[in-house]
């Protein structure tokens, strides 16, 4: 037995994997009350269709990173205040690229990892007479698989548009840099979900053990954070490169060059424009080889990991659990809808992808109000990030809404058998959505109010969007619902019904957008009449949305 | 005291329960009723409707025809009042994974709305029947399918639900629970007013523990009634309920059949 064996396995299995992530049966959900005999096709279609969605956002993304290559004088002229030579700007925007599609691929992992380990397809393979070899490589293969339309972008797309943009020594340069990438979010994958099934999944209940769950949680989503955060600190990143290296060849450019993926990122304008290109120091090309060098060889190190690595982590039993009661016997009871938002607390702080959606926004909110600390940032501007913080906070608790409604795939039939009314595990969710919402903006709050000292604009702009955070997820969660009672599928992950998941936020988002018009129509938030005009408009979608919606579901 | 002048409600009645997946039907036109006082056993091969009998019962498949009344109460159009009375016990221990028992409990009896002190009192007495101590705080991932399923029985028990509806309930459980679990169904309703469902295809089970039985096969109830009457019905008195229920779904010839031509390969 070989690969072409190995091949025929992966492919059953990955069959599989389709099935369930799709239809979530080992979950406890149900056979949808439909056609049934095309359900295995339906699977695999849609989680090709995720994938390609998947491909598709990376190949917008190095699309426009080789626009921004290419008339990279114009773009610096147009968008920079200051100067920043084309080459180290091209260095930077290739370091953000390869650091997304790292961070990229590293979220799609975090994604769909606890599908693979909880759908049990490779323990099943275990159990058929096939040999060690064999069953690893099925394994790797059911793991590439995973990414394999977006890891084929980034690998074959990326060369392709860098060539177009710098020519083809370029392209061909940047190719350690994409292979590195992949290689490294995949492997980052496995020992974050290692790790996940270790500490985290088998964790057990008790006030010490939740804690010490979220910091693991939060350590891990401080990486994928940056897929995120990149973005939002990407001014601040070019500021520092220019100055670096404003005035020349520097030293400490050099040791910058010392850190993934700047080395790899720097071949490509090296390969375009030769070795005087960056302004490097006196042991800077030797830097850029042996930092990149280290960087191949760490990836033909963790691809050998790898290969043996799927195997274990699908079939690693969990950890961390002792026997014996943490507290004593008894139970706390709350009301439904407080049960609801415990419940999914609980669930999240034992699933990273859950954690993740949780601790984005509040992440978001402290670092965009920590950025209002950099020095040179005036006391306008950072008033200005602070509204633009709990303005972000809001729209990604409103755009994560749908996704809470996941939570509900986990033993949805057994859930479904409980007394639980549909407008309390609406309330739940939405309860959830507030508290993030709150949480983020209490962070820039505390984080303006030490800085500027002026908390009450601060306060009435939170409290004015609170009203139009709840409609939003109101509307998105009962359209949510009643789809899922419809079509009697719950599933919404990032292979499971993202399409559905992005289209039902989009009315959520314009909702919470609209008192922010409101408010700039009306002058600003240093107007009060204009604060005035913001809170009306959110009470007034409260007012409309919640009707509408809770009424519709059952009480 | 039971007032002997109130007639007790009928804890679960079938009127011409009809389901189908896709079209082809898994239940036909099945009427019944688990009567007050009573352990009934729905038996049947596997695929026989057992299972999606009870799915309609628990409001989580919908009947295309007919239907169910829990106390006089339709599951379609009153679903949360229906489930408020049921215990439910499903035949995959398909829970929260991430929960521990002690979650799950305290989230299932929160949205049952059940009173703080006497739900405590309960949920500790049954985690020390079916000894869960030590399994209490660890994650329901972790634990074994025996264990799991005595959570879910302790979930079921917890609100003492007029009508409990179990699907192959002591599937995984070590001798003594199954002891146990049985004692707990023959108590639970001796006060002559709650009903058991109880779906299995152990006959020595069913036999010992229920009331009536019906077998279904293909859909459609073959035959129901005590094991006495049963035994009239296939005209023989000392048959086991085992004979019965391969006469009335004329199996027995079948499995002669097969063991026969098993032994010629």
């Amino acid at each position: 037995m070989g690969w072409r064996e190995a091949l025929r396995l992966s492919d059953t299995a990955f069959t599989e994997l389709s099935l369930q992530a799709i239809y979530a049966f080992r979950q406890g959900n149900l056979l949808p009350s439909g056609a049934t005999a095309d359900l295995v096709p339906k699977a695999r279609r849609r989680v090709l269709q995720s994938k390609v969605m998947v491909a598709g956002l990376l190949s917008l993304l190095t699309l426009g990173v080789a626009f921004i290559l290419r008339d990279s004088s114009l773009v610096i002229a147009r968008a920079f205040p200051y100067y920043i030579s084309p080459a180290v700007f091209d260095t930077g925007v290739l370091t953000a690229l390869l650091g997304l599609d790292l961070a990229f691929l590293w979220w799609t992992g975090l994604q769909v990892l606890p599908t693979l380990l909880s759908s049990t397809v490779l323990p099943v393979l275990e159990t058929l007479p096939v040999d060690d070899r064999t069953l690893r490589r099925a394994a790797a293969l059911v793991y590439v698989r995973l990414f394999d339309l977006p890891a084929l972008v980034v690998l074959v797309l990326t060369p392709v548009l860098v060539a177009a943009a710098l020519g083809v020594r370029a392209g061909l340069a940047v190719l350690p840099g994409v292979v590195v990438a992949v290689t490294f979010a995949l492997a980052l994958s496995l020992i974050t979900a290692r790790f996940f099934v270790r500490r985290v999944q088998g964790s057990r209940s008790g006030g010490g053990s939740t804690v010490l769950r979220w910091s693991y949680l939060v350590l891990w989503v401080i990486p994928a954070f940056g897929m995120f955060g990149f973005v939002t600190l990407a001014p601040a990143f070019f500021n520092e490169l220019a100055h670096l290296t404003d005035s020349g060849p520097s030293g400490l450019f050099d040791l910058v060059l010392l850190v993934f993926p700047f080395p790899l990122a720097s071949l490509p304008p090296l390969a375009a424009g030769g070795t005087g290109a960056l302004p490097l120091g006196v042991a800077g090309l030797e830097t850029v080889v042996a930092a990149s060098g280290v960087y191949v060889v760490l990836t033909v190190a963790c691809l050998s990991w790898m290969g043996g690595a799927v195997r274990r982590v699908g079939q690693a039993p969990l950890g961390g659990a002792g026997p014996g009661p943490t507290s004593p016997f008894g139970l706390r009871l709350t009301g439904p809808v407080r049960s609801v938002l415990v419940k999914d607390l609980r669930i999240a702080s034992r699933n990273p992808g859950y954690a993740f959606l949780i601790l984005l926004p509040i992440l978001d909110a402290l670092a965009l109000g920590l950025l209002s600390y950099a020095p040179g940032s005036s006391t306008r501007g950072a008033d200005a990030l602070g509204l633009g913080a709990v303005t972000s906070a809001a729209l990604l608790a409103t755009f994560f809404g749908p996704a809470f409604f996941a939570i509900e795939v986990l033993a949805y039939s057994y859930g479904r058998t409980l007394p639980l009314p549909d407008r309390s595990l609406v309330l739940g969710k939405v309860a959830l959505v507030v508290a993030i919402y709150l949480v983020s903006a209490g962070i820039v709050l505390g984080l303006v109010d030490l800085r500027l000292r002026t908390p009450l604009v601060f306060l009435a702009f939170i409290l004015a969007e609170l009203p139009a955070v709840a409609a939003a997820s109101v509307i998105e969660l009962g359209l949510v619902l009643r789809r899922a009672r419809r079509k009697g599928l719950p599933v919404v992950n990032l292979y499971a019904g993202s399409w559905t998941a992005i289209l039902i936020a989009v009315p959520g988002l314009f909702v919470a957008l609209m008192p922010l018009v409101a408010l700039s129509l009306a002058g600003g938030s240093s107007s009060t009449f204009a604060l005035e005009v913001m809170a009306l408009v959110s009470v007034a979608e409260l007012g409309l949305a919640a009707p509408v919606l809770l009424g519709g579901v059952s009480s | 005291m039971t007032d002997p002048a109130v007639p007790t409600p009928v804890p679960l009645r079938l009127e011409g329960l009809t389901v189908a997946y896709g079209g082809r039907p898994a239940v036909q036109e099945l009427s019944l009723e688990v009567r007050p006082g009573e352990i009934y056993g729905l038996l049947g091969s596997n695929g026989a409707g057992k299972s999606s009998t009870i799915k309609a019962v628990v409001g989580l498949v919908r009947p295309v025809a007919g239907r169910v009344l829990v106390f006089g109460h339709d599951p379609v159009i009153e679903g949360v009042r229906t489930k408020a009375g049921i215990g439910y016990v499903p035949e995959t221990s398909l829970l929260y994974e991430s929960l521990t028992p002690r979650e799950f409990l305290e989230f299932v009896a929160s949205v049952r709305h059940l009173p703080s002190g006497p739900t405590g009192e309960r949920g500790r007495a049954l985690v020390a029947a079916f000894r869960l101590e030590e399994e209490y705080d660890q994650p329901i991932a972790t634990l074994s399918n025996g264990t799991r399923q005595k959570v879910l029985l302790v979930a079921a028990l917890l609100h003492q639900p007029p009508l409990l509806v179990l699907d192959e309930p002591l599937n995984h459980l070590d001798p003594r629970a199954v002891r146990l679990t049985k004692d707990l169904l023959t108590r639970y309703v001796a006060d002559g007013r709650r009903g058991v469902l109880f779906s299995t295809h152990t006959m020595e089970v069913a036999e010992r523990l229920c009331t009536r039985v019906g077998i279904l096969d293909h859909g459609l109830l073959r035959g129901e009634g005590s094991l006495a009457s049963l035994r009239e019905r296939v005209a023989r008195g000392d048959a086991t309920l085992e004979e019965i229920f391969l006469g009335l779904t004329e199996e027995a010839g079948e499995v002669r059949a097969a063991v026969a031509s098993l032994e010629r390969v």
